[in-house]
């Protein structure tokens, strides 16, 4: 398999739709990193239950569209709010699931040594994952109604428009159709059933404009570069972006912003300063887990995967290193991390290796770390002598 | 004892405008010094002066950006930490970094073990050369101990220990790499009047009883004036004067560094 | 003399303990029955999942690298047997222990390399940053084997013959304790420790921490390596399937619940941690009331013993009393509450199947053990007959060391 061949067999009109695809993958990813970073930022601890909060917003999500009515096969039609209640009640339970989390599992070993709190992490998670399925139904894996969405058409954007000489042969050419069409028309209305032969000439002239017009045309619609997004995912784009917003908002300009700072800073000397690390360090759960919840609505909803209690399981790991890759306990590097895994996984199955989709993740991470140990946009502290 | 004795005449460690500099700040700007060979050797200054910079210069962890650093006239700037210590250059931590969870006799005997001879499968096997070099490596450590008044306390976690004994356990470890040259860094800090005299015997034992030259920062005065033959003085990374205990104490730019310009 | 007689003796001793073990379960021993196929299969995991978890120890535990993908070194060990073994075998010739110990070494060797290429970025990277790139590293080799045709794919390859060794196993187990064992038993291992306690003092104190990294990357990686041999031959069939994350992750918690550093404790932990899913596969069916009234039970006792642990400073024997007890006030607590919820419908009426339970039953066991015991079970301490002396109050007499 040589270079020019692979680059001959790949499509480069769809290029851009993929790219897209991959910026709106990477916005739920970022939206779960954002929690795993900030909870590192303040504990140092690898929260692995974060992936669960995720599937149980999934979850919260599922059981209150059915108690809007929507349950599988129903076929009324919703409105935004419906959305809105089911966004507000996810990231409500998710916030309150992480701090209770926080407060009964991770709290007792804060002052044990950090592997002991990464196993007990890993414990919540094997937990969360199959005492789920105790309960929650997963076999069939349930999936929400997509009549919820009350917005279900599809964006379309021309990016580039199609070739002008193309345009005008395609127009000739459809002439060109037209007119051995009235000939055959005419000549078989004028005499049904005499000479054969003459329309038979007529028609095969016919049939062959008409193959020419249609070599033309998809020759034209593939010369143009279009993006096609589901509004649901464009909704998936704006919400990500207005949360983050909020964080950042958030972190830098209010005051428990700046003791979640002081905290990540130095958690013994931000205790003594007087900031009450116990509630900021609940905050955080909450902020963390909320937007987990948020992320698990919009990806169940608008993207539509059938829930199971593992559901959690491959955006976590994701997530998690697009925190790492980021910088972890960065908050403008979670963002980024997240995009650009999602832009390495769709640029991978558009590349036509889509079985090495999710090493793709891995693989970026390693080479990165190799050469920022600190990650992108983390500094990689010197220990001082 | 030591590894490579230093030729008559030339110096055994010698700082040649030594730099080192971290984005903007010039943290040691060209220094100059000379040891020779048994000298008891003292670097001050006030806090900032540049003094722990330049012990990280010597062995190895940072990089000088310009200037040179001879060992027995041999360039060893920029050698990694592991392999100085080998070249016979030791060193004791401001802020104590012992090995907690082990032993004080454990501490010690990892330091000696840059001796070693037997080789790793040796161990793996527990075959006799391993065993009899654990012992060996064992009594040398424990003689050590003896010599730092330590000896009580050699199955202790060196965490346990109280304070002014974690610093004498410092200089006990940097010791059992048997270096030619012994730095120590601020080995009396938060150490009470009676346990300085002591240690200040212990250091004068060391020099003339076991053929190592020393160099030490201190900020206690009286313990450097006492102690040492002769003295550099730093301030803001630039060496502002150097000589004998006497003629520093008198030196107006040093009773200025440290009490400020009027 | 004397050295050599203990030396040859105790190897004498492991071999012939394995082969005895393998006779007792294959049932070769007169008025012994015979062990079934699935309780045979239990043994033999049994002893790779200590050789993992101690190899693993010596990464992580003694040397203090934050590794957490050990389930790529087995992996790589059972696929390079499957694939020699089904590629040479019949040409080969070699008798069935022979060729199997030959494996493994090949097969140790083939993880090392692998254990190198992890080991060469802990150079630069530390704690978290280390432990997901090994992670990454684990998740890629599954994902390449996944995708490799010519080893069977996701599908799995059938691995011919089948060698069902025992001995070989536990030998292996033994083996890689011992080594660990003699490591820190002399001058050798002490650099590692140091590495684990301070990299900058290591350094200044003449360690080459680079080599020693790498060196307990290599060995760690090697034991895995052929153990994933033995896995190979044994189960006769491999899939990606069988080294997934969770692999790894159950391996970490067997160190950790062990005690860190501690090989006795990684040992045991392997063994015991092990056999609890697969015991619970034989439970009885629970319903809801059951195991509301076990939850709240469970919860009520591990409050109990954290109160203690946290507020009771008595002496040893009494905490140890005071700790039974709130494990009895449990199990009461528990008869109680399912006495009275059975008297609720819905609950009374749900069944739970064990299958589901187990794991369930696994993460809580996890947990509730790493909040009651966070040191883990041996924390520390390694397996002595001092150490049992210290432990049941008696002073036992201290080391010499010669002055």
């Amino acid at each position: 398999m040589d270079l020019a061949n692979l680059v001959a067999a790949l499509d480069f009109s769809t290029l851009p739709q993929q790219l897209v695809n991959g910026i709106l993958l990477g916005a739920i990813y970022a939206l779960i990193a954002l929690g795993y970073t900030r909870v590192y930022g303040v504990l140092r601890l690898i929260n692995f239950a974060h992936g669960e909060v995720f599937m149980l917003g999934a979850y919260v999500s599922l059981f209150v569209s059915y108690a809007m009515g929507f349950g599988p096969g129903s076929t009324r039609d919703s409105t935004w709010i419906n959305l809105v209640i089911m966004l507000l009640s996810s990231m409500l339970v998710c916030g309150i699931v992480g701090v209770l989390i926080e407060l009964f599992a991770y709290r007792p070993m804060r002052s044990q040594a950090r592997i002991a709190s990464l196993i007990t992490a890993i414990g919540v998670s094997l937990l969360l994952q199959y005492g789920g399925a105790l309960i929650l139904p997963n076999s069939p894996p349930p999936s929400i109604n997509e009549r919820v969405n009350p917005i279900q058409g599809t964006l379309e954007m021309s990016l580039v428009g199609p070739d002008a000489g193309l345009l005008k042969q395609a127009d000739e050419a459809k002439i060109a159709f037209t007119q051995a069409e009235d000939r055959y028309k005419a000549q078989s209305a004028l005499d049904p059933k005499a000479e054969q032969a003459s329309t038979k000439g007529l028609r095969d002239e016919k049939n062959a404009a008409d193959r020419t017009y249609n070599n033309l045309q998809r020759r034209l619609d593939n010369s143009g570069v279009r993006l096609r997004v589901p509004w649901g995912q464009v909704i998936i784009l704006g919400t990500t972006i207005v949360l983050m917003l909020m964080l950042t908002y958030l972190v830098l300009y209010t005051s428990v912003g700046r003791a979640m700072r002081a905290v990540s800073h130095d958690f013994d000397s931000a205790s003594l300063m007087g900031v009450n690390v116990n509630r900021i360090v609940t905050f955080t759960f909450l902020i963390g887990s909320m937007l987990a919840g948020a992320g698990a609505m919009m990806n169940a909803t608008f993207i539509g995967t059938p829930l199971t209690t593992f559901y959690g399981l491959q955006p976590g790991v994701k997530a998690f290193v697009a925190a790492v890759l980021g910088g972890i306990g960065n908050i403008p590097g979670a963002v980024l991390g997240g995009l650009l895994m999602g832009v390495a996984e769709t640029t991978v199955v558009w590349l036509g290796y889509s079985s090495y989709r999710d090493a793709i993740a891995f693989i970026i991470l390693i080479v990165v770390l190799l050469f920022r140990p600190g990650g992108l946009m983390g500094s990689n502290k010197v220990e001082k002598v | 004892m030591s590894a490579v004795s230093s030729p008559a005449g030339t110096a055994l460690l010698k700082l040649d405008q030594a730099t080192i500099r971290f984005g903007g700040l010039i943290a040691v700007n060209k220094v100059s010094f000379e040891l020779k060979k048994g000298d008891l050797f003292g670097l001050i200054g006030p806090n900032g002066a540049g003094k722990t910079t330049c012990f990280n210069i010597i062995t190895g962890v940072y990089k000088p950006t310009s200037g040179q650093i001879l060992l027995n006239g041999r360039s060893i700037g920029g050698t990694p930490s592991n392999k100085i210590a080998r070249l016979g250059i030791a060193r004791t931590f401001q802020n104590i970094r012992l090995f907690k969870s082990l032993s004080v006799l454990e501490n010690v005997v990892t330091a000696g073990f840059l001796r070693h001879k037997t080789g790793l499968f040796s161990a793996l096997g527990y075959l006799p050369p391993a065993i009899h070099e654990t012992e060996q490596l064992k009594r040398e450590a424990m003689r050590l101990l003896d010599v730092l008044n330590l000896a009580d306390v050699a199955d202790v976690r060196s965490s346990d220990l109280p304070y002014g004994k974690q610093r004498r356990l410092e200089i006990a470890r940097a010791m059992a790499t048997q270096p030619q040259l012994l730095l120590l860094d601020e080995p009396a800090a938060g150490m009470n009047p009676y346990e300085k005299i002591e240690l200040m015997e212990m250091v004068r034992k060391i020099r003339d009883e076991h053929d190592m030259t020393v160099l030490v920062i201190e900020h206690d005065m009286r313990f450097v004036m006492n102690l040492c033959e002769h003295i550099v003085v730093l301030d803001h990374g630039e060496e502002i004067s150097s000589g004998n205990p006497d003629h520093v104490r008198s030196d107006p730019k040093v009773i200025a560094a440290y009490l400020g310009e009027e | 003399m004397r050295y050599w007689l203990i030396r040859l003796g105790s190897i004498a001793l492991a071999i012939g303990g394995c082969l005895l073990l393998d006779m007792l379960v294959t049932g070769q021993v007169p008025g012994v029955n015979k062990v079934d196929d699935f309780g045979q299969r239990l043994v033999v995991l049994a002893g790779l999942y200590v050789t993992l978890a101690v190899s693993l120890n010596l990464i992580n535990g003694i040397t203090g690298q934050f590794s957490i993908g050990h389930a790529a070194f087995y992996q790589v060990g059972a696929y390079t047997t499957g694939f020699l073994a089904v590629t040479y075998f019949d040409r080969s010739g070699l008798p069935g222990p022979v060729w199997v110990i030959g494996m493994m070494l090949i097969s140790a060797v083939a993880a090392s390399i692998a254990g190198l290429v992890v080991g060469l970025p802990s150079l630069r990277l530390r704690g978290d940053y280390l432990a997901i790139v090994t992670l990454g590293f684990g998740e890629i080799i599954r994902i390449l084997v996944q995708n490799s045709d010519k080893i069977g794919g996701s599908y799995g390859m059938t691995v011919r013959p089948k060698f069902q060794y025992i001995w070989l196993v536990w030998l292996l187990a033994i083996t890689c304790i011992a080594v660990c064992r003699n490591l820190l038993k002399t001058a050798h291992g002490l650099p590692f420790l140091a590495v684990r306690e301070d990299e900058i003092a290591s350094s200044a104190m003449g360690v080459n921490v680079t080599r020693v990294k790498v060196t307990a990357f290599v060995l760690g990686s090697a034991f895995a390596g052929a153990a994933g041999a033995l896995l190979a031959h044994f189960e006769a069939f491999i899939s990606p399937s069988m080294f997934t994350m969770d692999v790894s992750f159950i391996i970490l918690t067997m160190v950790v619940l062990g005690g860190t550093g501690s090989i006795t404790g990684s040992a045991i932990a392997a063994v015991l941690l092990f056999y609890l899913p697969e015991k619970l596969r034989d439970m009885a069916p629970v319903s809801g009331a059951g195991l509301v009234a076990g939850v709240i039970g469970v919860l009520a006792a591990v409050a109990g013993i954290k109160w203690l642990i946290s507020n009771y400073h008595g002496s040893r024997l009494n905490r140890g009393i005071f700790v039974v007890c709130s494990i009895v006030a449990g199990v009461v607590i528990q008869i109680v509450f399912s006495m009275v919820l059975r008297n609720v419908p819905a609950l009374a009426a749900t069944q739970f199947e064990a299958a589901k339970l187990r794991m369930v039953i696994f993460a809580a066991t996890l947990i509730i053990l790493m909040l009651v015991r966070p040191q883990g079970v041996f924390a520390h301490h390694e397996f002595s007959w001092s150490w049992v002396q210290r432990l049941l109050g008696r002073r036992a007499p201290t080391k010499e060391v010669a002055a």
